[in-house]
């Protein structure tokens, strides 16, 4: 990569008085994004989510990057935590994060996801992964049934507790 | 250093619960700081939560799954962009291992530094730091074996006292009063260490029988200034538990008080203290001794009372100088006026040797006045959870005197209605109104003495 660090000091210093929500540079192979209201673009969001299903994010929303503007932009409860209970319709069980992370669907980035609605699951079949500094958890279902709702977004934060799945239960 | 943290934005993680958690949470407020706090899934509903900027739950109820789960608290303090993380007091405030993680995740820990937490996590290698920096020590020292420790009694002369080296704040004692006590007690004593604390490195101490309790509250930062904010007094205690604090000390004379400042001065110089900090000594009065305990590296419950006499926001100054700040006071500065005693008010019945009541608060009227304050997260309803420790709050009251702080404090104590809990206030009240309390001369066994006395007391 060749880049003059003063060049990018002056920018990020142009970039700090200017009125802005999103900034891309490309010059060869150096990119840099800078985005301060965290909506970050869709191709930049580590990882690649895979088709997150218009899983109302029950408690989703984004916060503005820390000013240095170089930060990962974070998704994060909000302020006023939307914690409407997530009603399950008849037959149907939530499951809920077994601790608080990062909630992923697939076992990597790019891979399919571990299960999409509609997909008949047993008590061990693993559901996500929950992830608490680099360590993965995988959630299993604890029942037997079929997916009917994905509640939480990926790559987000979930709480503990937090709904993850519908499960309806095979009568 | 001091421009940035104008600049950065900041964004303070509360890793703590209960009164500390709300008293952060103001202290971030009126700092223009916002807050996230983390909370179990039994504190969703406590004062703090509804005040915090944001709120996440950490995990159940059990604190080991939720503010003492290191991987937790970090990757929602990193998840929800936080620049900063208190710990409070208790549950990681005295974590070395966690301050590190923070470091290493770019997060501030509003704390010393890990360095000078391990070395006053070991109560061995604090003891020894204090030795050689000229500060008193009560005679004793480490011993290898019980032939060791059996000769080392002989020389200090019994009642003896065998410490785990990673206990602290009373947990981790043996008191032994012959030879035969100290061999029989030896053995147990090391592997209870190493049950509790995960290392069975013991000491002996020369047990104090009638001493005060003393300590210093101490600040730096990271410019290389540290100051001292005078003394306070926690001599009533209940097997070692803290019920009623003041400041300053009535019964220490100014050179014995000089001297206490100090000591306290020249262990925060050896280790570049940054932060808040409480070096605590026993004070026998008879002999006008003082000697070392320990350093507890954190916010202290009692540290009101300081802020009473000195004026001074300690949580304000202990966020401003982890941040990089200089301190705002200077010791020429720092100017005691009057006298603040706090009495801590716990779920706990007095009837039964202190046990936890949790339960439902039916109600909560705090007492109103000049020269009173309520450091409490408790409202009426609250539902008081029994996971925790059983602090409702603390009432401080200040007065131009002693005596007139103390008269303050337990007309404010008669004047408080609480129900539905059963709680420790009426016990406190009687303590204010005890002649050896008013007289000054409590030491640190007058309470576990006089317990059932003072019951009775209650029901005149």
């Amino acid at each position: 990569m060749d880049f003059d660090l003063e060049e990018l000091a002056s920018i990020i210093e142009l970039l700090d008085k200017a009125d802005f929500r999103h900034f891309s540079f490309e010059k060869g192979d150096l990119r840099i994004t800078v985005s301060r209201d965290g909506n970050v673009p869709p191709d930049l969001a580590a990882p690649a989510a895979p088709a997150a299903t218009a899983a109302a994010p029950v408690r989703a929303a984004t916060v503005p990057a820390a000013p240095a503007g170089l930060r990962t932009p974070v998704k994060t409860p909000a302020s006023a935590p939307a914690r409407t209970a997530v009603e399950p319709d008849e037959g149907e069980i939530v499951i809920t994060a077994p601790l608080l992370g990062t909630f992923y669907r697939a076992p990597k980035p790019g891979e399919p996801p571990y299960v999409e609605i509609g997909d008949k699951v047993e008590p061990d079949s693993v559901l996500c992964i929950v992830e608490v500094m680099k360590l993965m958890n995988s959630v299993p279902a604890g029942v037997s049934g079929e997916v009917t709702k994905v509640f939480a977004g990926d790559g987000e934060l979930v709480e503990f507790g937090g709904p993850l799945f519908a499960v309806r239960t095979i009568a | 250093m001091s421009r940035q943290a104008d600049r950065v934005r900041q964004r303070v993680f509360v890793a703590n619960r209960g009164e500390v958690a709300l008293r952060i949470v103001e202290a971030c407020d009126r700092l223009g700081f916002e807050t996230v706090l983390g909370v179990s899934s039994a504190d969703r509903d406590t004062l703090a939560a509804r005040r915090a900027g944001q709120v996440v739950v950490l995990g159940g109820p059990h604190a080991t799954g939720s503010y003492l789960s290191i991987p937790s608290v970090l990757h929602a303090a990193i998840s929800t962009g936080c620049t900063a993380v208190h710990p409070g007091y208790g549950f990681l405030s005295e974590r070395a291992d966690f301050a590190r993680e923070c470091a290493a995740n770019g997060l501030t820990f509003v704390g010393p530094s890990p360095e000078a937490l391990e070395t006053l996590g070991d109560k061995l290698s604090a003891r020894e730091l204090a030795e050689s920096l000229g500060v008193p020590v009560s005679a004793g020292g480490y011993a290898a074996s019980v032939a060791e420790a059996a000769e080392l009694a002989a020389r200090i002369g019994y009642p003896v006292l065998i410490k785990a080296a990673y206990g602290g704040g009373g947990r981790g004692m043996k008191l032994v009063e012959s030879d035969a006590g100290l061999a029989e007690a030896w053995a147990p004593a090391s592997a209870e260490a190493e049950a509790a604390f995960g290392d069975g490195t013991v000491f002996l101490e020369r047990y104090v029988t009638d001493a005060k309790h003393v300590e210093v509250q101490i600040l730096g930062d990271r410019h290389g200034n540290r100051i001292h904010l005078g003394e306070r007094e926690c001599s009533v205690q209940y097997r070692y538990q803290k019920m009623i604090e003041e400041a300053p000390c009535a019964a220490l004379p100014q050179a014995t008080r000089e001297r206490l400042h100090d000591s306290a001065l020249r262990i925060a110089r050896a280790l570049d203290y940054v932060g808040l900090g409480t070096v605590e000594f026993l004070y026998d009065v008879r002999r006008d001794e003082l000697s070392f305990l320990e350093v507890n590296p954190r916010l202290q419950v009692e540290h009101p009372v300081t802020e009473a006499v000195t004026g001074v926001d300690l949580v304000r100054e202990q966020l401003l100088a982890a941040l990089g700040e200089p301190l705002s006071v200077r010791q020429e500065n720092v100017r005691l006026s009057g006298h603040a005693i706090q009495a801590r008010i716990t779920a706990q019945d007095p009837c039964h040797l202190l046990r936890p009541s949790p339960g439902t608060v039916k109600r909560w009227r705090p007492p109103v006045g000049g020269g009173l304050r309520l450091d409490s997260h408790i409202y009426e309803g609250y539902d008081f959870p029994p996971f925790y420790d059983a602090l409702m709050g603390k009432l401080v009251a200040w007065g131009p005197d002693r005596a007139s702080a103390v008269a303050r404090l337990g007309d404010a104590l008669a004047d408080f209605e609480i129900g539905g809990v059963t709680t420790s206030r009426d016990l406190l009240r009687s303590i204010t109104r005890h002649g050896d309390f008013l007289a000054g001369t409590v030491t640190t066994h007058w309470l576990n003495d006089r317990f059932n006395d003072l019951l009775g007391d209650r029901n005149e």
